[in-house]
């Protein structure tokens, strides 16, 4: 085991698909090296390569996007970004890593010829995805210093402010 | 908010009151007060704006501009109180590394209504984050409250049992701190190291004896909260307890070595 095609990591400013270029040797999984090449950029760049990032168009379609990726549904966005990126070949079905199973279940159930590893399933993919997540900065190129960070924050808000039932305002409604 | 201490009715007498001297603690990013008592500080990241009701102090800095002309600017420190923050507990009993400094990035389990994790925000100041988990709705409101005067704090209203929920909202941090008082924390801590702790990062948690098991010595339940930690790959560094500000608790600090 151990394989896996391609990656997808969902930051807070869009999907990045990436592919992984050199497949890592399953004997040598528990080795501490393999874990140490996925914490250094230099080694991770010749592991994986972006396929393609897909930003939020606007923060409404952030928030949309993160509240169905929480409960592990697919979007719409997230379909079409996969539909464009993903090849479909008939013959061998392909490995897709993706962190949470519920997401993967529903990226299974659209497209059959994908496989799906997640971060429990495969220790390769645990270890490349922590890696993504670190270098992700770095790793999608069109983005500034920065700028995950602050759509983490905003989103972190927009998302929070969803889940909170009170007004963050502290006038609770009453019941008359 | 009610003002408890000394001159209650006093608001205007603060500022010149004793002098007093601030000093930077052995740990980067908290200061110490030396006056009549000595208080742990953190430097306001939102001057002029308290949190929790408590107190503040100016204190006149003075530095010199590229002419070699000497600036005068306040820079306002709050006092942290450490019956309401276990961190402030563990510093001044003495822990010897707490993993967070200026820049860093803080996962903050149990981020409560924000007291605590605005002084985490002050110690990290504008170059780090804190991602601030909280599950209670009621809380959660004033996390995000807290969080709207600090732009470095990412308020986050969800289960920390599920980090996969949050997970586009957080990067890979330095140090997870953990104070959510719940029978399965390890695993919960543990969960969230495998995501999102950086290798060499440092977990910080506090432990509540009677959270975990009840019936048991708060020793036995250390001992064994520090088994399950080691089990996850945290190899555990130092423990101290919280006397005396809180009862059978303890902190106990951890370096994350990667899974199995």
């Amino acid at each position: 085991m151990g394989h896996v095609d391609f990656l997808l990591h969902e930051a807070s400013v869009g999907y990045a698909l990436f592919k992984v270029v050199h497949q890592q040797d399953s004997v040598g999984l528990h080795l501490k090296e393999v874990r140490e090449a996925s914490q250094d950029l230099a080694k991770l760049g010749k592991m994986v390569q972006l396929v393609s990032f897909a930003p939020w168009r606007n923060a409404a379609d952030a928030l949309e996007n993160i509240n169905s990726v929480s409960e592990g549904i697919m979007t719409d966005y997230l379909k079409s970004h996969l539909e464009l990126n993903l090849p479909q070949s008939k013959k061998s079905k392909i490995v897709l890593g993706v962190a949470d199973r519920n997401l993967g279940g529903s990226i299974k159930a659209v497209f059959p010829g994908v496989e799906v590893e997640t971060g429990d399933t495969s220790e390769a993919t645990a270890d490349l995805l922590r890696g993504v997540r670190l270098h992700a900065p770095k790793l999608l190129k069109s983005l500034e210093e920065g700028d995950i960070e602050k759509a983490q924050l905003g989103l972190g808000h927009a998302y929070s402010r969803g889940k909170v039932k009170f007004s963050v305002h502290r006038h609770d409604n009453h019941i008359i | 908010p009610a003002r408890g201490g000394r001159g209650g009715g006093a608001r205007g007498g603060r500022g010149g009151a004793a002098k007093v001297v601030v000093e930077p603690h052995r740990h980067a990013g908290w200061f110490v007060s030396r006056g009549k008592e000595d208080h742990l500080l953190t430097k306001s990241m939102a001057p002029g704006i308290d949190v929790y009701g408590e107190k503040r102090i100016s204190v006149d800095s003075t530095t010199t501009d590229e002419n070699g002309a000497p600036v005068t600017t306040k820079v306002e420190y709050r006092i942290v109180n450490p019956f309401r923050s276990k961190i402030a507990a563990g510093i001044i009993g003495g822990l010897d590394n707490i993993y967070m400094k200026p820049g860093s990035k803080v996962l903050y389990l149990g981020a409560a209504s924000g007291t605590s994790v605005s002084h985490v925000s002050d110690c990290v100041g504008p170059t780090g984050n804190v991602y601030a988990v909280e599950f209670s709705h009621r809380s959660g409101r004033d996390l995000v409250n807290c969080a709207t005067n600090r732009t470095n704090i990412v308020p986050i209203v969800e289960d920390a049992r599920h980090p996969l929920k949050y997970r586009m909202l957080v990067p890979m941090v330095d140090v997870i701190f953990a104070d959510v008082a719940q029978p399965d924390q390890s695993r919960i801590v543990a969960l969230n190291a495998h995501l999102f702790l950086k290798i060499g990062g440092g977990v910080v948690i506090s432990i509540k004896a009677n959270c975990i098991d009840s019936t048991a010595a708060p020793e036995t339940v250390f001992a064994q909260e520090v088994q399950r930690l080691r089990a996850e790959g945290i190899k555990p560094k130092e423990q101290i307890t919280l006397e005396p500000y809180e009862r059978d608790h303890c902190i106990v600090v951890g370096e994350y070595q990667g899974s199995k």
